[in-house]
């Protein structure tokens, strides 16, 4: 078999620039889907029968779509839909935005209702608001606690945002599969792609891990 | 059954002066009715409580104490009757709720510190949150009523950190902060190892001899008869009979309150 190494050292600054790209992604869509969990979990906590559905019709959909589906369907049903044009690359944040604000939504109404109802009456008995209290009390609390699997979720997410490749974003995956087509060198990009892949990620989920042990519940 | 305790619900011996019977009650419980679905957790009870009174609210688990308690500062709403605080009856818009809830302390079972924050910021928080009071102010308040409550040393320790005792008596701090004009206590020594009720009961004595208006569901028997003022015996959502701890622990007028008091092994 005739290996060419040499090729990934070419393309080193395409690679490099679609790693960079990967994280970019990653990181703003956390960004925007932090917030947007947060409104969520709060809307489908709060005393009002219409955001609680909107809530709950949201993350149900997003969360049980395949995320490849919904970066379909921001490609090519949103523009159409909405009368719309975006970038490939804003169409890709939209797309990872919806899915990982579902996720995160439910990770925080997890976290919020795991902290005891007394702590919120506390608060309350002290005179704070019920704003405050959440605010003040018992956000603070859950976001201890949820934050090993916040951290999960984010793991996952920089994993999947290979999937935008299929509407053409040169992030890591795409590049790579793009010097594979025009080099036709399949196994060494393969290669290159999964040890890139592999180094970003594997820090990472370590960091998840030291996470998990430091801020786990202990209870 | 109703007719029944209507009947039987004892007053105090007409030469028996109430304490605090001058001025105007604190609060005054009218009718006051609670359920949970089919559960009367309260049939209709009428109370009131005078300023520097201790009142003790002893009875069965399942009687309503509790949920008196939790009504009197609007964490349970009622199905029925009112409450009054110095003659005004509690507000329902969230607004004036929090107003009332500031002028009433309250302390729980199990504590229900708040874990992420030291002793002294759990007592701290309620001024600068609610009051907005200046961050170093409220710190010396809090140092102060920590000293109070004996707790001076442990300003900087998190609750993970204290004992059960320790965490009630920060937990009495941090009602205090606020400066209540009355405190409520629920069940504040049933989950503390026997060894620490002491220290928590003997906080709560020394509020009571500087004269804070207390309503303290309690199943401390002796606690009740030293230092209550008056006693209120809860069966079944209703008072079964309410007078001055001489009355309910050594001569009961009725025959349920003494199987009561002897089913816990209570013998004067």
């Amino acid at each position: 078999m005739n290996l060419d190494w040499n090729v990934i050292w070419t393309y080193r600054g395409a690679l490099l620039e679609g790693a960079g790209m990967t994280v970019l992604l990653t990181v703003l869509t956390m960004l925007m889907a932090l917030p947007g969990g947060i409104l969520l979990a709060l809307m489908r906590l709060s005393n009002y029968r219409v955001l609680r559905g909107i809530s709950l019709a949201f993350v149900e959909l997003f969360r049980n779509l395949p995320l490849i589906l919904i970066i379909y369907w921001a490609f090519y049903v949103m523009p159409m839909a909405l009368h719309v044009q975006m970038s490939a690359f804003t169409t890709a944040l939209v797309a990872l935005v919806l899915n990982i604000s579902a996720y995160n939504a439910e990770t925080f109404r997890a976290g919020i209702n795991s902290i005891r109802k007394g702590q919120m009456e506390a608060a309350l008995a002290i005179g704070m608001s019920r704003r405050q209290a959440m605010f003040k009390v018992v956000i603070p609390q859950a976001a201890r606690r949820i934050l090993p699997v916040f951290a999960s979720t984010w793991v996952s997410l920089f994993k999947d945002t290979s999937l935008v490749s299929v509407i053409a974003v040169s992030e890591l995956a795409y590049t790579s599969m793009q010097i594979r087509a025009q080099t036709f060198r399949v196994l060494e990009m393969l290669t290159a792609m999964a040890v890139i892949y592999w180094m970003m990620g594997y820090p990472q989920a370590k960091l998840v891990d030291w996470i998990h042990r430091k801020y786990g519940v202990k209870e | 059954m109703n007719a029944n305790i209507d009947a039987t619900q004892a007053v105090a011996t007409p030469t028996f002066t109430r304490k605090g019977a001058d001025s105007p009650p604190v609060l005054v419980y009218e009718n006051v009715r609670k359920t949970y679905g089919d559960f009367v957790a309260l049939s209709g009870v009428s109370l009131q409580v005078n300023k520097g009174e201790v009142m003790c609210l002893i009875g069965p688990s399942g009687s309503g104490k509790s949920t008196l308690l939790r009504c009197t500062n609007a964490l349970e709403t009622l199905n029925g009757g009112r409450v009054l605080l110095d003659g005004v009856p509690l507000p329902t818009r969230e607004s004036d709720v929090r107003k009332v809830r500031q002028r009433m302390g309250m302390v729980f079972q199990g504590f229900e510190l708040f874990p992420h924050k030291s002793a002294l910021d759990n007592v701290a928080m309620g001024p600068i949150t609610v009051l907005g009071m200046p961050e170093a102010a409220a710190r010396d308040r809090a140092r102060a009523l920590l000293d109070k409550v004996g707790l001076s040393t442990k300003a900087d320790n998190f609750p993970a950190n204290l004992s059960g005792g320790q965490q009630q008596r920060v937990a009495i701090a941090r009602a205090l902060a606020m400066e209540p004009e009355v405190m409520l206590f629920d069940e504040p020594t049933s989950a503390l190892d026997p060894e620490t009720v002491g220290e928590v009961l003997n906080v709560m004595k020394k509020l009571a001899q500087e004269g804070m208006t207390m309503i303290v569901v309690t199943h401390e028997m002796s606690f009740a008869k030293r230092v209550a003022n008056w006693v209120v015996v809860f069966e079944n959502g209703a008072i079964l009979e309410e007078g001055p701890p001489s009355q309910i622990f050594d001569n009961p007028k009725v025959t349920r309150t003494r199987d009561f008091l002897s089913h816990l092994g209570w013998d004067g």
